[in-house]
């Protein structure tokens, strides 16, 4: 370049020619990026030991914790001695996380334990159950919330919790606790029940005998439904369609609504080509058809009115039916409410 | 001073190597630990079958060398039992018992499992010779370590079964094929390499089916590390490249699973037909996957690496999967013609260390067992996480490595061995820190454990409370394993063995969520949901006994 020649006003006064090959000096991104890229081996060896040894640290903090975030025998026994002094009549116990089901090994074989997901109103009926006493493990790995939530959103009052160890019962008063007039498989034994016309013969347990292979019977009993355990008639229908399984039930306290649940035991609930049909009457008198869908697994609910037999005693026939027989372990449950 | 002549005498037995002393040293410490802990393992569904397999088998080769004439009459008839997997094992298992039970008196099932110990040995001295090759001292002892000090393999050297034995023979399968690689220049050592692939290939396909999978893997190893050699010159020449080791392989392995299998000696293609029909189309068992009970394909493509990654502890864990990185990155250098490693070991290294796990992976294959479906890959990864331990020391500080990498390995190693100790025996139980341990694996619905071994934790509480002449369910415990229990004086003789609540008075309830009505039915029966009895771990159930009244005394 000519000296004599002007420079563009833009270089400013202070710009003498050869100075753009002076770098300015590099700023702290450029650095950092500078020392990390390319990664250069021995920056990647330190990132993996550094890593290496906090997964190990974690680890020795995590085996070192673990013991003492678990629950100890003195502090089941005190769980066990808190409930046998404090529990009454109506009251259950529920556990969170729901695995921890060594409480039903140590707690009083009175006060019935319920190891369920969720309690949330519109999931659990509870039936009978006017109080919970929740036990948790507050700082068992995994734990959540979500049982207290459900517990707390149902309940009109909460004792404030008490900690035992690594254990903590707190109770929950039920807000309006699901009381039936008449709870039906308790009603069994008291029953009539058919096949087809043919008599079903009770026998020494409570359960009845139908005419057929051995399933063919209907006893009240607890099984696995979608995983949970529910009590409940257990009536599988009869192989043709038109001999209904018939279960009556003589004066059973009506109120405005009939409720309950109908379900297939286990895998089962994977199979079936038809539904299972439920078929509800009061005092002989259509009152509803109740569906259990094929391949469907779950416990559903039923709801119906009777507001026009409430407060009177009726006599209440359960038919179930199906088209197709073939493992239809059918199980259901069925309540008079006020 | 010299030593004593006895001293002289063992000295002469040992290998002159250093690394082969170290080798055999680890292998005898894994053995001795082995039999030292295996006790307390229960007896799983299918090691009581395989006891029963091998008492068969074991009788199959007294009464041969009794009456030569009668032997293909009796093959038919002794192996006839548990013949849907290869012989071998259940043959070494069966050898092991008649010295150890027969001869020194030691209880029927660790005269059985010995056999099983042994294999673990071998796995040990292969792993630590491979750890050697790679990286040193620090890799030999460091492949073991990360390898034994995870709960789920630990548990796996115990029981006779076939698992660990075929991961044992599949390293050491893919071992000697690397060895007969490197020695194509000494025409020995090629030779005797070649005729080791074969052999042990043979002796994996006699002990358990994914052997098979080997020729295609080493194959593909070979075309695509070596596919120059195979794409130029005369046909002659391009066979003449093709590694010895294959066409050992292809002789030597049909050879040994027929010698090893006399189930084969008659109609061996019908019988091997029926094999491969059975594996093909093998059910599937109901499992736990993250709040899942996965029943029908097609299954969750991501379960074996949640599965690895949810109970491998988690600083091995990182450690082998900085192995895998370090590979990838030394293969891509290497690619590039930057860098000094083999690209041959690194893709042999990788494909074994990640086929087993995309095997499993395939939404129409089986998924159940845990880990111990795709137990061939983990060996690999240890070798790839020592390596990449001892390199970090390397890097980091080049005067002292063995402090860095010594250091590193302590704090990776030391809550390993913590859950190993703190679990066993409850291995197929075992979930590591990030799934929670058991507790937060049961919080994520993980399965909570399989084969019914766990009820040896409530054999000494049955002993003592069951009512004389009681009739017991064991649900998930085999006829076969029960019968082994009570064949070693585990569990009391009178007790009757019954096939369900309704019959029993006393119930042992093993925590499955896809038998729960087993469970709820035992409540109905016994008109109580209390148990009497319990196993847990880390307050987890995994047994829960229930009793009829007066029936727990």
């Amino acid at each position: 370049m000519n000296p004599e020649t002007p420079l563009p006003p833009h270089l400013g006064a202070r710009y003498r020619p050869g100075m753009e090959t002076e770098t300015a000096p590099p700023r702290l991104r450029d650095r950092l990026r500078a020392l990390f890229w390319p990664p250069r081996p021995r920056v990647l060896a330190g990132g993996y030991a550094a890593l290496v040894a906090a997964m190990g640290l974690w680890g020795i903090a995590f085996q070192a914790r673990l013991s003492s975030r678990l629950p100890s025998t003195l502090d089941w026994q005190a769980a066990a001695s808190l409930l046998e002094r404090e529990a009454r009549p109506g009251d259950a116990v529920a556990l969170s996380p729901m695995w921890a089901e060594r409480a039903r090994e140590v707690l009083p074989a009175s006060i019935p334990v319920m190891a369920l997901p969720r309690y949330a109103r519109e999931i659990e009926d509870l039936v009978g159950v006017r109080r919970v006493w929740l036990l948790s493990l507050p700082d068992a790995p995994g734990k959540s919330g979500v049982i207290e939530s459900d517990l707390a959103a149902r309940a009109s009052s909460r004792d404030e919790p008490q900690r035992l160890g690594e254990l903590q019962v707190a109770r929950y008063d039920l807000r309006s606790p699901t009381l039936p007039l008449a709870w039906l498989p308790d009603r069994l034994a008291g029953a009539r029940v058919d096949l087809g016309g043919q008599p079903c013969v009770a026998g020494p347990t409570g359960a009845f005998r139908c005419p057929g292979p051995p399933w063919m019977r209907v006893a009240r009993e607890v099984r696995e439904i979608d995983f949970l355990p529910r009590p409940c008639l257990y009536a599988h229908p009869g192989p043709d369609p038109r001999a209904s399984l018939s279960m009556e039930f003589p004066a059973v306290p009506m109120g405005r609504v009939l409720r309950g649940h109908t379900g297939i035991i286990g895998d089962a609930a994977l199979d079936g080509r038809a539904p299972v049909r439920l078929v509800v009457e009061v005092d002989g008198e259509f009152l509803a058809n109740v569906d259990e869908p094929p391949r469907k697994p779950g416990w559903h609910l039923f709801h119906l009115d009777t507001s026009r037999y409430a407060g009177r005693t009726r006599n209440l026939t359960f038919r179930v039916s199906t088209a197709d027989a073939a493992r239809r372990w059918f199980c259901f449950e069925a309540m008079t409410l006020p | 001073m010299k030593p004593p002549p006895a001293i002289r005498r063992l000295e002469a037995l040992l290998p002159a190597s250093p690394r082969h002393r170290l080798a055999l040293g680890l292998s005898l410490a894994v053995l001795v630990l082995a039999a030292a802990t295996a006790p307390a393992v229960g007896v799983s569904r299918d090691e009581g079958v395989y006891f029963v397999a091998a008492e068969s088998y074991g009788r199959f080769w007294a009464e041969a060398v009794r009456s030569p004439s009668r032997t293909l009459a009796l093959a038919d008839q002794r192996f006839a039992v548990n013949h849907e997997h290869p012989a071998l094992a259940k043959q070494l298992y069966a050898a092991t018992h008649a010295v150890l039970n027969g001869g020194l008196g030691l209880s029927h099932a660790q005269g059985y499992r010995f056999g099983a110990f042994l294999l673990a040995a071998l796995l040990t001295f292969v792993l630590s010779l491979f750890g050697h090759d790679l990286a040193g001292r620090p890799g030999a002892l460091l492949a073991p370590a990360l390898f034994w000090l995870v709960p789920r393999h630990f548990y796996h050297a115990h029981p006779a079964a076939l698992d660990m034995p075929v991961t044992a023979l599949w390293l050491a399968t893919v071992f000697a094929y690397r060895k007969s690689l490197l020695g194509r220049g000494d025409g020995r050592a090629y030779l005797r390499w070649s005729l080791a692939t074969g052999a042990l290939f043979g002796a994996a396909v006699a002990v358990k089916h994914n052997g098979w999978f080997l020729p295609p893997l080493l194959l593909a190893h070979w075309l695509a590390t070596h596919s120059a050699a195979v794409r130029r010159g005369a046909l002659a020449e391009r066979l003449r490249a093709v590694p010895l080791a294959f066409p050992c392989m292809a002789l030597l392995g049909p050879l040994v699973l027929l010698l090893a299998w006399p189930w084969l000696w008659h109609h061996p293609l019908e019988r091997l037909r029926e094999y491969f029909a059975f594996h093909l189309g093998h059910e599937n068992y109901p499992w736990m996957y993250l709040g899942t009970l996965l029943r029908r394909p097609p299954f969750p493509v991501l379960y074996p690496y949640v599965v690895t990654a949810l109970t491998v502890p988690a600083a091995s864990l990182a450690a082998m999967a900085g192995g895998i990185a370090h590979s990838l990155r030394r293969l891509w250098l290497a690619v590039r013609g930057t860098g000094d490693a083999s690209i041959s070991d690194e893709v042999l290294l990788l494909v074994n260390a990640l086929f087993p796990m995309a095997l499993i992976a395939w939404p129409t294959v089986p998924h159940f067992g845990g880990v111990k479906h795709w137990l061939p890959a983990m060996p690999f990864l240890a070798l790839l996480g020592a390596r990449a331990l001892a390199t970090a020391g390397r890097r980091l500080w080049p005067a002292r490595p063995a402090l860095v990498t010594g250091a590193l390995a302590a704090l990776a190693l030391v809550p390993a061995a913590w859950s190993v100790a703190h679990v066993h025996p409850f291995g197929t139980a075992a979930y590591n820190e990030i799934a929670g341990g058991a507790p937060g694996a049961a919080s994520l619905g993980m399965q909570r454990q399989f084969w019914g071994d766990d009820m040896v934790a409530v054999l000494g509480a049955i002993n003592v409370h069951a009512a004389p002449g009681a009739h017991v369910w064991y649900q998930e415990a085999s006829v076969a394993a029960t019968w082994a229990y009570q064949r070693d004086g585990r569990l009391r003789g009178d007790l009757v063995r019954v096939e369900g609540p309704e019959e029993a008075d006393i119930s042992v309830w093993q925590y499955h969520q896809e038998f729960r009505d087993k469970e709820f039915s035992t409540w109905t029966q016994f008109r109580t949901a209390r148990p009497v009895a319990g196993t847990y771990l880390d307050e987890v159930p995994l047994v829960q006994v229930y009793a009829r009244p007066g029936a727990w005394r």
